[in-house]
């Protein structure tokens, strides 16, 4: 057994595995509270690395940082999250609210809609060239180990920072007034609109905080692996999806393992597998097919109980 | 409420009926035109008036967008330059063919009819990929077009006389590029263990498959892999690379791809590695990995006034992948100049013009004289210039 082969491949598939949780928490969000596949949340994690990008650079660029490399990196996490955090709830208005007492595929069909319109309107207005992070610069691009076990600090970042919002999130869901008023509205709308809850609200703030999830994810994702461009958000969307619905769509720690899932499937087939990495994409939607085949509902998920 | 909401649907239905008013009537001039202008395009006479037209093709839009701006500011640049200079103008009808689009070449198909059925369009410069020429042959050549392409490098293409008078390509074929990184690896380098990744783009693959043969057959020991363009997250292939490989050899066609790459080897603990792009990274993004990166190219002169204007205009960025489709638009404009010397050109006049192209070399951006052999290929371009980094840019360095 090749050990350094082994643990490289382990840190590369829960760097990314981090964030295609991130991602995955976003659709499980809004799944779970409005029962919709939001197919432009990909591309939301996409704007918030491009919000990420034009923070670095208004705070002096990863060369010439106005302040320390710690809070320039903080800053950026801030803009990116607050910006798709305002994105995601323009979207659900506009998008989405007019939608949702009409059939589940319209609104399907627009969030594939909206999802173009950003891909597009992200060419239109950030152009069609690569941006470079040069997180190198700003970082360091000085490699670690313990034995075997070789890491970088963008990675250690990545999967300490997406643990953190994940702990972060589910604390908030569980014991906070507003996450009681998410859990609510998830098991059923019409009920928790009769109690006195705000449903409009809890909707709008469940895309805030999934959106904002994404931008975090967009800016771990450039800082890792440097470049952003218009295209990034659709595999990675998919990807993310793919995580969601392994974990189970609407769990929020099934979203979290199958992030985890996802990213070292793709990380070990590419390392093990013949051909891993050219139909890395193969096995990791093979899998997909396998859980749900399995488990339908995911390996979080729970069945709908129907009245008979 | 029920009232503004109407108000809304109706102003949306009033504006959609509007937008398709006003798309028909710019649509039914061409379709109208389209069967006329195809039965007898081949010989029909085309008055050249003073402004001429060339069909553009490039993935504006798409997952090689970032290839299709740098083709098209090229191709602007020359048309831009030629207008400044001529007393007749150029101008393009362009076409978007999102190149690596999950729709295949369907979007090239839909441009090349476009062109087919434009009256006007005299040739084409484009389109970028070895697939969407396999594509859009029958339909370009159905019309009459010649094509000269910037980007395909398919040694078939041109070699399999189905587009023979018909296809033109600024750029020469994987048979040419291939060897001449090979070499450079087995004869000067001298390596012995290398590692190839493809993008799985057919670029991508005839260049690592001309490669991987011509290293095999000279004893090196050659392991093959491939990543998606679209990848971003090389870490799990890099931790494959074994730590004595000598040369990673990564025909890409993105050079901040390549720039990601090489920076990820760096931080995986690689960056001792050599890497070596072929003319698709060609660029400074790529260059500045490091002194340890190799390139192959046209043997250009980045000093030129054309390349340095370019880069006046473009923030300094020299965007070398679309220098090929600043030659091909000038191997077009030139033909149809030559074909309108009687104020009037048929598209069978303008092919045989691009046939006959004699550009010298102090004319061509490409360093080297453009003409053309019976397949279509550059006679001129027999070997690629080999390149190594300074840490910034790409410098020559004797093959």
């Amino acid at each position: 057994m090749n050990w350094s082969l082994f643990f490289d491949l382990t840190v590369s598939g829960l760097t990314l595995g981090s964030l295609y949780a991130l991602i995955a928490l976003g659709y499980s969000l809004v799944y779970g509270i409005l029962k919709l596949l939001n197919f432009a949340h990909g591309d939301v994690y996409m704007i918030g690395a491009f919000l990420g990008w034009y923070a670095l650079h208004a705070l002096g660029g990863p060369m010439n940082p106005t302040f320390t490399g710690a809070v320039v990196l903080l800053l950026m996490f801030v803009v990116a999250m607050l910006g798709c955090g305002v994105l995601g709830v323009a979207i659900e208005r506009f998008a989405y609210r007019p939608l949702r007492n009409a059939p589940r595929i319209a609104p399907l069909i627009s969030a594939l809609g909206v999802s173009i319109f950003l891909q597009n309107s992200a060419l239109l207005i950030f152009g069609a060239s690569f941006r470079d992070y040069n997180t190198f610069d700003l970082i360091g691009v000085k490699t670690y180990n313990i034995g075997s076990l070789f890491f970088s600090v963008p990675q250690l970042l990545t999967v300490a920072a997406a643990i953190a919002l994940m702990v972060a999130l589910t604390l908030f869901v569980a014991r906070s007034r507003l996450g009681k008023a998410m859990r609510s509205t998830s098991f059923d709308r019409e009920a928790a609109s009769m109690m006195g809850i705000d449903v409009d609200r809890v909707i709008s703030v469940t895309f805030f905080i999934g959106s904002a999830l994404a931008g975090a994810a967009g800016v771990m994702f450039a800082l890792v692996f440097g470049q952003i461009y218009h295209f990034m958000g659709f595999i990675a969307g998919l990807k993310g999806f793919t995580a969601a619905v392994i974990g189970g769509i609407g769990s929020i720690p099934g979203a979290m393992i199958g992030g985890l899932i996802v990213g070292l499937a793709e990380s070990y087939a590419t390392g093990y597998l013949p051909q891993g990495s050219t139909f890395q994409n193969l096995y990791v939607f093979a899998l997909l097919i396998l859980v749900i085949l399995i488990r339908p509902s995911g390996l979080f998920g729970r069945a709908a109980i129907t009245k008979v | 409420m029920r009232s503004r909401r109407a108000t809304v649907v109706a102003a949306l239905l009033a504006l959609g009926a509007a937008l398709a008013v006003v798309a028909g009537a710019y649509a039914t001039p061409n379709r109208a035109a389209a069967p006329a202008a195809q039965a007898g395009s081949d010989a029909a006479q085309v008055k050249c008036g003073k402004t001429r037209t060339i069909g553009l093709m490039a993935p504006v839009t798409g997952p090689a967008a970032s290839l299709g701006k740098q083709q098209v500011d090229w191709a602007q640049y020359y048309l831009s330059t030629y207008n400044k200079t001529h007393k007749t103008k150029i101008k393009f009808q362009t076409e978007d063919t999102q190149l690596g689009a999950p729709t295949g070449t369907a979007e090239a198909l839909k441009g090349a009819q476009a062109l087919a059925g434009g009256p006007n369009v005299l040739g084409v410069v484009g389109p970028a990929g070895s697939n969407e020429i396999v594509g859009i042959t029958k339909t370009l050549k159905d019309a009459g077009l010649a094509w000269v392409s910037g980007s395909s490098t398919r040694t078939s293409l041109t070699t399999d006389g189905t587009r023979t008078g018909y296809m033109f390509r600024s750029v020469p074929p994987d048979a040419i590029q291939g060897p001449t990184a090979a070499n450079y690896i087995i004869k000067k380098l001298k390596y012995k263990r290398a590692y190839i990744i493809d993008d799985q783009e057919t670029y991508s693959t005839g260049l690592a498959d001309v490669v991987e043969q011509t290293l095999k057959a000279a004893g090196v020991t050659v392991q093959r892999d491939g990543v998606s363009q679209q990848q971003s997250d090389f870490s799990s292939l890099i931790a494959k690379i074994p730590r004595d490989t000598q040369i990673v050899y990564i025909p890409w066609q993105l050079p901040p791809k390549g720039q990601a790459f090489g920076n990820q080897m760096k931080a995986a603990g690689k960056g001792s590695i050599k890497l070596m792009g072929a003319d698709g990274l060609f660029d400074s993004s790529f260059a500045s990995v490091g002194s340890h990166v190799y390139d192959t190219n046209f043997p250009l002169n980045p000093k030129s006034k054309v390349i340095a204007g370019f880069k006046k205009g473009h923030g300094g960025d020299g965007e070398y992948f679309g220098a090929p489709t600043y030659a091909a638009t000038q191997v077009v404009a030139t033909a149809i100049d030559k074909a309108c010397s009687n104020g009037t050109a048929s598209r069978a006049e303008v092919r045989a013009a691009i046939r006959a192209t004699k550009i010298p070399a102090a004319r061509s951006l490409l360093g080297l004289a453009i003409r053309f052999n019976r397949n279509g290929d550059l006679a001129t371009a027999h070997k690629f210039g080999l390149y190594k980094s300074n840490g910034n840019v790409f410098v020559p360095i004797p093959g």
